[in-house]
């Protein structure tokens, strides 16, 4: 009888849990977290793949600026306000995991919501920008600036509307009862996707939109 | 007798410990009893989540730095690289707030930030390579 006991609040647990540090696993980190984090390393060699595509042929390659050029089509201050309300998203998203950990599921209803209305705003942004584009004469397969630019941003695009469905299937889930303040892994993990997606879109902005053409 | 009296002391005093990691008042700590590491102690002050207001605080930086970075954007200038370069620097920026803050790196285990290291240095790494074989061979034309 030489082991101390002392009262341990739910805090404690939270903390640990939170931390991904303490999980009753082989490796003594979550499983669930273990692999979205693997997920994620694979996603940054995924999307890189498809940025130095662009930057390849950026300059490089007399096809990229044969028709219409990045510098004829883009409408940065519209781009700016989507990038802005993307950024904001991650701000919401990272709110909803911080009620669900006070167990307040009301606010993180809400903010799941806002972050949902948020990228829902962004995609259409997207949708809105490449109609345009296709107006204006630029497709898929007019130039290597085409080719390049719907494939790398239409990839980021669909990740956003996968992050959506995700959100609305834990929003979901909470509406029913069904996500225990217990389990805050699961809203963690989806915010890991989200903020992940917003880092990507960080990089494109920055690399296909304010970066100069020529 | 002495034995049970040395045990409730040291109760009290890994109590008062657990009370003051986390911000309790005294004699709030009343859960589940469950053996104390002190080690435990200090992973959880050190891995505690930020709150609401530091996740403001971020979000209001990293649309500052997207403002600077869209003024930039439109500046004329010769010097073209250092625009590029800035506008670089601002992209990591921002992209070390979220991964620190938002993704919470700063706090989860090592282990998890060790992991996406290597997946974004791998990249950098390879289409470094990629880019700079193809562009002083394939494309120099």
């Amino acid at each position: 009888m030489t082991q101390s006991v002392v009262p341990a609040p739910d805090a404690y647990h939270l903390a640990q849990a939170e931390s991904g540090h303490g999980a009753d696993t082989n490796t003594g980190v979550s499983n669930a977290k273990l692999a979205i984090w693997l997920f994620l390393s694979s996603e940054a060699l995924f999307f890189g793949a498809f940025i130095s595509t662009y930057f390849l042929y950026r300059g490089r390659d007399a096809e990229f600026l044969k028709g219409p050029t990045p510098d004829e089509m883009f409408n940065i201050p519209f781009t700016s306000v989507t990038s802005f309300i993307l950024l904001m998203s991650s701000l919401t998203m990272v709110l909803a995991l911080a009620a669900m950990q006070r167990g307040d599921h009301r606010r993180l209803r809400i903010w799941l919501l806002a972050t949902c209305l948020f990228g829902l705003t962004f995609v259409g942004g997207q949708v809105f920008e490449f109609t345009e584009f296709y107006r204006e004469g630029l497709h898929l397969g007019t130039n290597m600036f085409g080719t390049t630019f719907f494939v790398l941003t239409g990839l980021h695009g669909a990740h956003v509307t996968m992050g959506i469905i995700w959100l609305l299937v834990l929003y979901g889930r909470s509406m029913q009862n069904r996500l225990p303040s217990t389990n805050s892994e699961s809203v963690e993990i989806a915010g890991l996707y989200w903020h992940f997606v917003d880092i990507v879109w960080i990089f494109i902005f920055t690399a296909i939109y304010l970066i100069p053409s020529h | 007798m002495s034995d049970l009296s040395e045990v409730d002391e040291k109760s009290d005093a890994d109590e008062d410990v657990v009370e003051e990691a986390l911000g309790l008042a005294p004699g709030e700590a009343l859960g589940d009893l469950v053996p104390v590491d002190p080690a435990h102690l200090t992973a959880h002050e050190e891995h505690a989540h930020p709150g609401p207001r530091q996740y403001v605080m971020i979000g209001l930086v990293l649309v500052i730095l997207t403002a600077v970075e869209v003024a930039l954007s439109y500046v004329e200038t010769e010097h073209s690289n250092l625009i590029i370069a800035a506008l670089g620097i601002l992209a990591s920026a921002k992209f070390f707030l979220v991964c620190a803050w938002y993704m919470h790196m700063k706090q989860d285990a090592p282990f998890f930030r060790r992991l996406f290291i290597v997946g974004i240095v791998g990249a950098t790494i390879v289409y470094g390579i990629v880019l700079f074989v193809f562009s002083s061979t394939v494309l120099k034309s």
